[in-house]
């Protein structure tokens, strides 16, 4: 017994030298705190740093009152805070929005604009944009944003082709920044995309000049910036594997103009899984969880979380999820066997079933709510499509697909048998769901169609390479333009890999005109907006290359324990999300919104 | 024909052997006719309210989805005694030739077959997965067997040689060298017979091991991909929140039968064990 | 002795080389393109051919443009520098990087677990091939424990202690509300986190170790060495001490394997728990795809696996004399 106790003891001195090895991993030195502190202008408070007579620094414990606990934003630890950096971005979420900032924010459930760091911006003729900041913005070091930063940022992309918005230079058709002066600048084009350049102003965030002027194109390109030093709201304050941490930057230039963000902490978690999300959510342990929570339907009915709307759906929607049919693939390259199709996928079962509620079936035109003013009703009414097994068997039988050979599936009109797949990668069960209501719909209106499941890998290359049947996408989130969407949907040249969308390599150059069109008409034109989706919806529900299903949801529910006053139904003044690229769709507007709540 | 007599009385009335195979009878019989009393398929969307505990209608419960969990359950079983009997079956036959080669032999021989199964124990079996998982848009359940088959035999291996190298410098082994027999007939007549149990326990590891893998491979996401199996059943209850929701039907029942059944084989094992070593049941 | 010692080098190094060949094939070997995924993940607005500049740009920057045995040759180079990579994942961090921050966590829950189960588990093992009323109790419950899988034995100690009763957290390695610092605040609530974890891999690890010992004292206590100091009369306990000695051999073997796999064996423990070593690194890799991570994940697994035998082979020589007449080969 006494080798047992002693071997015991062993291991536990085992145990604390191993926890002194990953100490100095994940533990910053007092040093290090105090240089933070005299780097970031003294915003750190006392309160994080706090000296106790021996000098040690106190163990820190995030207030819980002051203290926001966000998850379903980030969607792996940690890694980069360089907002040039796509993809990686949705790693560390608050970077954009709330580190670095933007010309412009807007607010989808108003579809206008909202002046930010620019305090105006205009067309001034055709062709020349005008945009004049406000006056005494600052980075969080103290030096002063001015139009000369605005000017580095957007020069950036026309000097390093890698980063994403070098577009803005070879496509959108700017083709010169000149400085007027300290807060006005004129951005000159040549033949503009109007509705492809009003998307940057709110997605394009600007980074000081006189840290990056001197960065290789390496360091600006793939560099991890780590401390970024940005104009927000807050600042970095530490990362872990599992979560961000930003802290409130007292000093921020927008204090006096939008108000003081309630939460001096923001604690974004990545949570591993949904079991973890959902058991955090009804502890209290997280005030507002953006993941997709199956069962929050019955959560909130019984007054356990909070969502926008009180019954179903329960949340806004985000995205339209599209199926897209191979249309370089018999018998998909057939409209009017595509337009059948459309009439025999139950998706009212989707809604109900794979998604217990949470989504809402969407809209033909593919729009979603918030673009609801681009939907033709006249021709969605003629032409738009529900779900109606007896109709699309007509359907079938009118352009000539018939069981033939009697096993219950319709063949070709030149005898051959139909075989197709509906995929997702394995593992979304939601769509897994869902393509497994699609197929046995279809069967039952006589279309062989089977669900599979390949890995995310294998999915992806299919998608591109043009090698799947049918696929799910939902690739445009909300945006200020409905050619978001259909740019997704009909992108050009059909080139080897489609990457970003057009996937089932429709083919129609009177579409591709059309939405050219639509990028080119200001968007001051609603009306000429209005034409041209008109026409686009039109031609898309004659032909049927894509089929818009239901709208998935901006997953958000919260508690109110700790803080309230969030957006909902009754007082829809923004978004209640952390989603990368959505701070500034209103999720600042919500931080700066909440009230902390009565304590008992 | 004593002996068999011997053996059968010891067998039936070694509490060990009777409870352990009467557990894997039942689940072996479950897995054979509970199929056919399932009123749905396992994937099919029964219950338009979704999560329900077990109820007359739902023995087992539905799944988040409104799935009949008992008809996942019956269907997962029939998987599991798949995976155990063809993966650990295969698993052990070629732990046996090369345990046995290593053992005996020795030498460079042995040297050349550690080497060898060093490097199959190394390659991680999982990229070996990852790469088929890629190549293949979807995975059947019989290429779960032959897969965990043909990487679980390394312990085997391992575990053979140790105890024939153990038994090669025993006298018997010597006595039957000395007497000019043939290697492949001293490993069959020495040397297997006296660590029968020793397989049979290998045989059993490897049934039981080859079960928890694939319970393993399913839970992480890369079991079939076109099939159900308690693994999976287990991945998509964590997955869907059943722990918060509290929806114990759905994970209790798939972990609870594998260990039952891995349980019940090493339970059966040592009964056969004391029914063939004499020495144990004076103990 | 030194001729056996340098042909296990040599094994091992031939062994190493090849698992760090098959190794670097993965990525490679992928029908996928793990740049394209990597800029597939979040939808870019900019139009094909600025995708297909950033395309060439990471491309170059991952040194996928070279023929293939100079992006062998260069990854052979580049390892010896400690050098695996970049992940995509979680790009711009270097693999190594990466892997750093999880081995500390690896080490503080699988080593304990590990050892404290192997030397409880062959001690109760020992105990129950000795009496046979513990042996009626023990060896069900082993059988039992060991049968477990590991996830369902976390979900249900999870799901038990974490929800039902609410007395343990049930993921991660520290809670959200505090930063790492060194304080008895923070120490005590890593160790309440990892508590759970810990307990699942210790029970079903001990289980398994109590029915190994308990089986190799009974084939040893019947073996002709026993019997002849029964009947010369040997004190029980001598008996039992050699039996014991001669048991743990293959007791050895097995930790040394148990070691080596440290990782995949706890890669479900940590899934579950969420805990961030190695193993849930493992899998967020796979699950994006991030060839370079699953790639240094795997070495270490591999270097894990070889140390740990060349360890035992060491160790075998010491403890095991009937071992040393073997290794000079059929001749002796």
């Amino acid at each position: 017994m006494r080798k047992l106790a002693l071997s015991v003891f062993t291991m536990l001195i085992l145990a604390s030298l191993l926890l002194a090895a990953c100490g100095p991993a994940t533990t910053p030195t007092p040093e290090k705190i105090i240089q933070t502190v005299e780097v970031e202008k003294r915003v750190i408070e006392t309160q994080i740093v706090e000296v106790t007579p021996t000098g040690q620094v106190a163990p820190t414990t995030y207030p819980r009152n002051e203290t926001l606990y966000v998850s379903g934003a980030a969607w792996g630890p940690a890694s980069t805070w360089n907002p040039f950096q796509p993809g990686m971005l949705a790693n560390t979420t608050g970077t954009i929005g709330l580190v670095y900032e933007f010309l412009f924010f807007y607010d989808p459930l108003t579809d206008k604009f909202i002046p930010w760091l620019a305090e105006k911006g205009a067309w001034t003729d055709p062709t020349t944009y005008e945009v004049t900041l406000r006056k005494g913005l600052t980075w969080s070091d103290g030096r002063p944003l001015t139009a000369e930063d605005v000017k580095f940022t957007l020069e950036l992309g026309k000097k390093y082709p890698a980063l994403w918005f070098s577009p803005l230079w070879t496509n959108t058709g700017l083709t010169d920044v000149t400085l007027v002066d300290e807060t006005t600048l004129k951005l000159t084009f040549k033949d503009p995309l109007y509705q492809e350049w009003e998307n940057y102003l709110f997605n394009l965030p600007i980074v000081p000049k006189h840290l990056w002027e001197n960065r290789s194109e390496e360091d600006i390109t793939t560099g991890a910036n780590e401390n970024p030093v940005g104009s927000g709201a807050y600042l970095y304050l530490t990362h872990a594997e599992d979560r961000n941490v930003w802290v409130r930057n007292e000093n921020w230039w927008g204090i006096p103009i939008f108000g003081k963000p309630a939460p001096k902490y923001i604690v974004d978690i990545r949570t591993s899984s949904n079991n973890v999300a959902l058991g955090m959510v009804v502890k209290g342990e997280l005030d507002l969880s953006n993941n997709f929570l199956p069962g929050i339907a019955t959560l909130a009915e019984k007054g356990y979380v909070k969502t926008f709307y009180e019954k179903a759906p329960y949340m806004l929607s985000a995205n339209t999820a599209v199926l897209f049919l191979n249309t370089t693939k018999k018998p998909l390259d057939d409209a009017k066997f595509r337009r059948a199709l459309a009439f025999a996928i139950d998706v009212p079962s989707i809604v109900n079933v794979a998604y217990a509620n949470l989504v809402k079936a969407a809209s033909p035109s593919g729009l979603l709510p918030t673009m609801s003013k681009y939907d033709d009703q006249e021709v969605i009414a003629r032409l738009g499509y529900t779900f109606d097994t007896a109709k699309a068997k007509q359907m079938l039988a009118d352009a000539g697909y018939k069981d033939v050979n009697g096993d219950g599936f319709v063949e070709a009109p030149d005898g051959s048998k139909i075989e197709l797949q509906v995929t997702c990668p394995n593992g979304w069960t939601d769509w897994m769901a869902a393509i497994d209501i699609i197929a046995s719909s279809a069967q039952a209106a006589g279309i062989n169609i089977k669900a599979a499941y390949p890995d995310y890998g294998a999915w992806n290359t299919a998608l591109q390479g043009g090698t799947f049947d049918m696929t799910l996408n939902n690739w445009a989130q909300m945006s200020n333009t409905p050619w978001t969407l259909y740019n997704l949907l009909f992108r050009h040249p059909i080139q080897e890999q489609m990457q970003a969308g057009n996937f089932g390599r429709y083919v129609n150059q009177q579409m591709f005109d059309l939405v050219d069109a639509l990028a080119r008409i200001p968007t001051t034109d609603e009306t000429g907006m209005k034409a041209a989706t008109s026409k686009i919806q039109e031609l898309m529900l004659t032909e049927m290359p894509v089929i818009p299903l239901w709208y998935n949801g901006l997953w958000a529910q919260w508690t109110e324990t700790t803080w309230t006053n969030w957006p909902n139904e009754k007082n829809p003044v923004s978004l209640p999300t952390t989603w990368s690229g959505y701070w500034q769709m209103g999720g600042l507007q919500t931080l700066i919104n909440l009230k902390p709540a009565v304590q008992p | 024909m004593k002996k068999r007599n011997e053996v059968l009385y010891f067998a039936l009335r070694n509490k060990k052997l009777l409870i352990g195979s009467g557990i894997i009878l039942i689940f072996l019989l479950l897995a054979w006719v509970g199929p056919a009393f399932a009123k749905y398929k396992p994937f099919d969307y029964a219950n338009p309210l979704g999560a329900e505990p077990p109820s007359t209608e739902y023995w087992f419960g539905t799944t988040f989805f409104g799935q009949d969990v008992f008809s996942q359950f019956v269907n997962g079983l029939r998987a599991t005694f798949i995976v155990g009997l063809l993966g650990g079956g295969l698993g052990t036959l070629v732990g046996m030739i090369i345990g046995f080669a290593a053992g005996y032999r020795g030498g460079i021989l042995d040297e050349i077959l550690n080497a060898f199964t060093n490097i199959v124990l190394v390659i991680p079996t999982l990229a070996v997965l990852l790469i088929i998982a890629a190549y293949l848009q979807v995975r059947s359940l019989l290429m779960e067997c032959l897969f965990i088959g043909l990487t679980a035999w390394p312990w085997a291996a391992r575990a053979i040689r140790a105890q024939t190298f153990s038994l090669r410098t025993r006298d018997f082994v010597d006595l039957a060298r000395l007497s000019g027999m043939k290697p492949y007939k001293i490993v069959r007549r020495e040397i297997a017979p006296n660590m029968m149990s020793y397989l049979v326990l290998v045989f059993i590891l490897q049934f039981g091991g080859a079960i928890l893998t694939a319970a393993t491979l399913d839970f992480i996401g890369l079991g079939p991909t076109n099939a159900i199996s308690l693994g999976l059943m287990m991945q998509y209850a964590v997955l869907w929140g059943a722990l918060p929701l509290g929806m114990w039907w759905w994970f209790v029942p798939p972990g609870l039968a594998i260990t039952a059944i891995v349980g019940a084989l090493y339970s059966m094992n040592v009964g056969l064990d004391e029914i063939f070593n004499p020495k144990l049941r004076e103990m | 002795m030194r001729r056996y010692l340098t042909r296990k080098i040599l094994i091992y190094t031939l062994t190493f080389f090849l698992a760090v060949t098959i190794d670097w094939l993965i990525p490679r070997f992928m029908p996928g393109d793990p740049i394209r995924n990597m800029l597939a993940r979040v939808s870019v607005a900019s139009n094909a051919s600025a995708i297909q500049m950033m395309y060439d740009y990471y491309a170059r920057l991952f040194g996928l443009d070279l023929p293939l045995w100079q992006q062998y040759l260069n990854f052979w180079k580049a390892l010896f520098q400690g050098n695996l990579g970049i992940s995509t994942y979680l790009f711009p961090t270097p693999v190594i990087e990466v892997l750093k921050r999880a081995v500390p966590y690896d080490a503080f829950l699988l080593i304990p677990s590990i050892l404290l189960a192997w030397y409880a588990g062959n001690n109760f093992g020992a105990i129950a091939a000795r009496s046979k009323r513990l042996d009626n109790f023990i060896l069900p419950l082993s059988y039992v424990l060991t049968a477990t899988p590991y996830m369902w034995l976390g979900i249900l100690l999870a799901w038990f202690f974490g929800i039902v009763l609410g007395l343990f957290p049930i993921a991660g390695a520290y809670s959200f509300s505090l930063r790492p610092t060194w304080s008895w605040t923070f120490v005590l609530d890593l160790l309440h986190h990892w508590f759970l974890p810990f307990a699942s891999l210790f029970i079903i690890d001990f289980g398994g170790w109590a029915i190994g010992m308990r089986n190799m004292i009974i084939y040893e206590l019947e073996a002709e060495y026993s019997r002849y100091l029964t009947a010369l009369g040997a004190p029980q306990r001598l008996i039992r001490r050699y039996a014991f000695n001669n048991a743990i051999l293959p007791q050895i073997t097995g930790l040394a394997l148990r070691l080596g796999v440290i990782v995949a064996g706890a890669l479900v423990t940590e899934v579950v728990f969420s805990y961030p070593g190695i193993g849930y690194l493992l899998l967020a890799a796979i699950q994006n795809q991030d060839y370079f991570l699953i790639q240094g994940c795997f070495l270490f697994i591999i270097l894990g696996v070889l140390i740990a035998n060349f360890v035992i082979d060491l160790v075998y020589i010491v403890v095991d004399p009937r071992t040393r007449r073997g290794m000079v080969g059929e001749s002796a």
